[in-house]
């Protein structure tokens, strides 16, 4: 209410002014006119009345100060000052502003980031309710044994992706899909839009060709059709009715998912229900439930589902689980990497700060001058204190106003910095949280912009405190800018060892493709085997063409399968884990094309067919570990489940088909089969690479011409596919250096900065000294010096931070500590340097001027 | 004319809220009433009298308006607020208690 009023009196302070004029004439008239009654002559009056009035101008004063506008008035005279100063000194203001333009809008962009990855509630009802396991046990048969047997958690299982292909109105294409039990929906509490979401009796097969499908596919193929529900759709050759459309927030497993489907759920196929681990739970804690209850009944419940296996599992498998909640699980991966980046840009923004609180100190000392006379006209250390702050809100409102637009083109470009499949990040591009960024890194700036002054006691006074306050403001802008450097050099040091990886393949031109048809044409093994070689007969054809093979998948694609595996000469009792080969299969010209070399024995040829001797080639490095200093050529290994023995007839050399990075440390050993003989032409839906060498790009329509409804995707060279998987680590260094070199320029600037004001207020000592014999090398080291203890004490105090801090980067670093030498000696000594360089600048300009002409100053 | 008696810090307050409780009342009048409601004795200070008519303004405690006066002349009338009511009642009660309690101390029964 008094506020309102005092807002109206500042409005009308015009209108209000004259009225009180009026006010006080009518005073003076009623006065003058009793006196004339009196009978004063109307001169006396006049004079009489103004006697008895009293001083009108003080009166008229002490009334407009009653309306207690006096803040709001400084306010708006200081904001007309600061905007005109500004506007004087451009280069100061826009590098001010620019400079905090760039931390606020860095720090806002990753802020949001973070929060809207990490720490924003998942889009579901109550998701701190949702749980998964870590370490558990992952099958058909496992989940749905759990699903039936717990009662503190509901669990559901899912498989993560599954590729399919839609047919439709003439055209094939894959789509992302996923299989899950039927009360996915009712554990994630989300009703689809449209229609209906499965029920139990669609896990029974023969009622399990049903689909939902998700927003996005339904009005990217179907037009946003109303009357989709209970249409009649073909996926790999089969009719699926369409059930219902998920509402646009849905996006579990994944955002690019884009059909759901039940799992059917056959008890007689076992191998494919207790052997196929491709089935993940989730769950969500029942009512009265936690955490710790959920976890207290784990354990022995999975003891209860180990023993339900059809064969007998090793007793360590699901030993170590526990029950995790489902949003810390999801983000376990990026969040190292987030948390980075938004320390850096972190960082990044208080050494703006640091460098424009600076720049604020050296003007303040120029306007010595300014304050000193208005001291003397009456204004108040308060005053004066509230003038300056004034000044810093609005270079901090203006910084931070460009500094949005910084961050609103920083998040259009976060798709190119973070991976397509991170947890979250549609939903972040969608509903992107920049308010909340904002006033977090605006209310970080604000806070140092008003403190800061306070403690530096902001140079009213004389100016030797504020100078050294700005040494010690230097120091800790480049400690800061140390600690980017490290981290920066960490990552750079990380990306060159992987860059420089050899992962046994050398090739990198060869182009492969995702190739897959529905089960028409490939109903058994010999017919997909002459669909192979149809598809190769094509394509030979072409003279740009000089290799063609085909392998189950392309190298550095970690999600192809491994098998628990028998190797003769190292038994295993029942209740151990079994050993586990990494499996690839391949046509014979495989090797030579990725080249990768035979070291012993021969490669696969053209007499290694189906019914042929079970071959198989291990890599070097699984030779030496099960048979060193032996010959493993006529030795056997098989799958776990499969009686039949392979015999070993090659040994290759190493290659790093999980990633470049090399092998987790699960896998014991690679071992290769020839495709003739693997179970991946005995799939139903054919799914394979190919990998050719080719001079030309349009042999897709070569066989899309002759197979219509075969679908291909994911077509790359090598080249592409190594760069790709070293994506997350390079998009990491390239911020983080950007963030480091920003960070070292704002540091240097602001070292230059405080040097070249520190020497110009000691030009005339440095000329007495002249006079007095030193010479200008003896003056330009005392200078220096400053600025070496300076940085010196700041870098070294920082390393011992950065040591600490280098932990959160573990999973991020490849091939060097992460506390390696390199970035922990070069980085401080870079710093070091170029602050001594930006220093003797100045340092070296203040020993040229003529000390006669200093000393004759003022 | 004597010089008048200084009016007790606080209470001018108290005069002006209870001189335009009943009926709207522009500046000067109200110097005038409470100079002869005191028989002579309160002679307000004009060089008071119109901060603290701001100042009341400002509190909220009473509200003005500009009107014609008898003689045709437009001033500006103050009247009590809602609030400015329940502020009076509280300073007569001070009022009250303050002048008993000097009665008390140099007049003991």
């Amino acid at each position: 209410m008094k506020l309102l009023l005092r807002l109206k009196s500042l409005f009308q302070k015009d209108h209000l002014d004259d009225q009180l004029s009026d006010e006080l004439a009518f005073h003076l008239e009623q006065q003058e006119a009793e006196l004339i009654e009196k009978g004063f002559t109307p001169q006396q009056a006049k004079l009489e009345a103004r006697r008895l009035f009293g001083p009108i101008a003080s009166t008229r004063e002490e009334c407009r100060d009653k309306r207690k506008t006096q803040y709001l008035e400084d306010l708006s005279a200081d904001t007309c000052f600061t905007l005109r100063s500004l506007r004087k000194s451009p280069t100061f203001s826009l590098i001010a502003i620019l400079t905090l333009a760039l931390g606020i809008g860095a720090n806002t962009a990753f802020f949001s980031t973070a929060y809207g990855i990490l720490f924003k509630p998942l889009p579901y009802p109550q998701p701190r309710q949702l749980v998964t396991l870590d370490e558990g046990m992952t099958g058909v048969g496992p989940v749905t044994t759990l699903r039936t047997l717990s009662t503190t958690t509901e669990y559901v299982g899912y498989v993560s992706s599954l590729d399919l292909n839609l047919f439709e109105s003439g055209e094939a294409s894959k789509l992302r899909a996923s299989r899950t039990t039927f009360n996915l929906a009712q554990v994630l509490q989300t009703n689809p839009q449209l229609g209906r979401w499965f029920k139990q009796e669609n896990e029974r097969p023969g009622l399990h060709r049903v689909a939902v499908l998700s927003d996005q596919l339904w009005r990217t193929r179907f037009n946003a059709n109303p009357n989709i529900v209970g249409r009649t759709i073909t996926l790999n050759e089969r009719p699926y009715e369409v059930l219902g459309v998920m509402p646009p927030s849905f996006a579990f497993p994944t955002p690019q998912t884009e059909l759901w489907l039940p799992i059917p759920i056959d008890p007689r196929n076992v191998g494919e229900i207790w052997g196929n681990g491709n089935f993940l739970p989730i769950g969500r804690l029942k009512p009265n439930h936690t955490l710790a209850t959920a976890q207290s009944e784990i354990r022995p419940l999975l003891d209860k589902v180990r023993s339900s296996f059809p064969w007998r599992m090793p007793d360590l498998y699901g030993a170590n689980a526990t029950v995790v909640r489902h949003d810390a699980a999801l983000i376990k991966q990026v969040q190292p990497k987030l948390l980075v980046l938004a320390g850096a840009t972190f960082l990044l923004l208080l050494i703006a700060c640091g460098n424009v609180g600076n720049l604020l100190l050296a003007r303040g000392i120029h306007r010595q001058r300014e304050f000193s006379l208005r001291a003397a006209l009456g204004a108040s250390n308060a005053r004066l204190l509230r003038q300056l702050l004034t000044e810093n809100l609005i270079l901090v409102i203006l910084g931070g106003t460009a500094g949005l637009a910084i961050a609103l083109l920083l998040f259009e470009a976060l798709p190119m910095v973070f991976p397509k499949d991170t947890p979250r990040l549609e939903e972040l591009l969608s509903d992107p949280t920049l308010p909340l960024g904002a006033a977090a890194s605006l209310a970080v700036t604000i806070l140092l912009f008003t403190t800061v002054p306070l403690l530096g006691g902001l140079s009213l006074k004389p100016s030797r405190h504020a100078s050294k306050f700005s040494l010690t403001l230097i120091g800790i802008e480049l400690a800061l800018a140390t600690t980017l450097l490290i981290g920066a050099a960490l990552m750079g040091h990380t990306l060159w060892q992987l860059a420089n990886q050899d992962s046994g393949i050398p090739a990198t031109n060869v182009t492969t493709a995702r190739i897959a048809t529905g089960p028409s044409r490939c109903p058994n093994p010999d017919s997909c085997q002459a669909l192979l070689n149809d598809l190769t007969q094509t394509l030979i054809q072409d003279p740009a063409i000089r290799s063609i093979n085909w392998t189950n998948a392309a190298p550095f694609d970690p999600s192809f399968a491994s098998v628990a595996s028998a190797i003769e000469d190292h038994p295993k009792l029942p209740s151990d884990p079994a050993f586990v080969l990494w499996q690839t299969a391949a046509t014979p010209g495989y090797f030579n094309t990725l080249g990768i070399r035979i070291l012993a024995g021969r490669a696969f040829n053209d007499t290694d067919q189906a019914k042929s001797q079970l071959v198989t080639i291990i890599s070097e490095s699984t030779a030496r570990r099960f048979w060193p200093n032996q010959n493993p050529i006529g030795k056997r290994v098989r799958p776990v489940y499969d009686p039949n023995w392979r015999t070993i007839i090659g040994v290759a050399s190493d290659a790093s088909l999980y990633s470049i990075t090399g092998y987790p440390s699960w896998i014991d050993g690679v071992q290769y089969l020839p495709l003739t003989q693997s179970r991946f032409l005995s799939e139903r839906n054919l799914q394979l690479s190919i990998l050719l060498e080719t001079t030309n790009n349009n042999w897709p329509s070569q066989l899309k011409q002759r197979y219509p409804d075969i679908v291909i995707s994911n077509i790359a060279t090598l080249g592409a596919l190594r760069d790709s998987s070293i994506q997350s680590q390079r998009s990491t260094a390239t911020l983080l250096t950007l963030f480091a070199v920003l960070g070292l320029i704002l540091g240097i600037a602001g070292v230059h900065g405080v040097i070249a004001h520190r020497a110009a207020q000691r030009t005339k000592e440095m000329g007495i000294r002249m006079a007095l014999g030193a010479r200008p090398a003896q003056l330009v080291r005392m200078v220096l010096a400053e600025t070496f203890i300076a940085s010196t004490l700041g870098t070294s105090a920082v390393i011992v931070a950065a040591w600490l801090l280098s932990r959160y980067l573990k999973s991020l670093v490849f091939g060097i500590t992460i506390h390696d030498p390199l970035a922990f000696t070069l980085s401080p000594a870079i710093l070091i340097l170029a602050a001594t360089i930006a220093a003797s600048i100045p340092a070296i300009r203040a020993t040229r001027t003529d000390p006669a002409l200093t000393l004759r100053q003022d | 004319m004597s010089k008048p008696n200084d009016l007790l810090q606080g209470t001018l307050d108290l005069l002006i809220l209870k001189t335009i409780s009943l009926e709207p009342v522009h500046g000067w009048a109200i110097a005038k009433r409470i100079q002869q409601s005191s028989g002579d004795v309160l002679l307000v200070q004009q060089g008071s009298l119109y901060p603290a008519l701001h100042r009341l303004e400002q509190q909220g405690w009473i509200d003005s308006e500009t009107k014609p006066t008898e003689s045709g002349r437009v001033a500006k009338f103050y009247s009590l607020t809602k609030a400015g009511k329940k502020q009076l009642a509280i300073e007569l009660n001070q009022w009250d208690r303050l002048s008993s309690a000097v009665s008390l101390v140099v007049r003991p029964a």
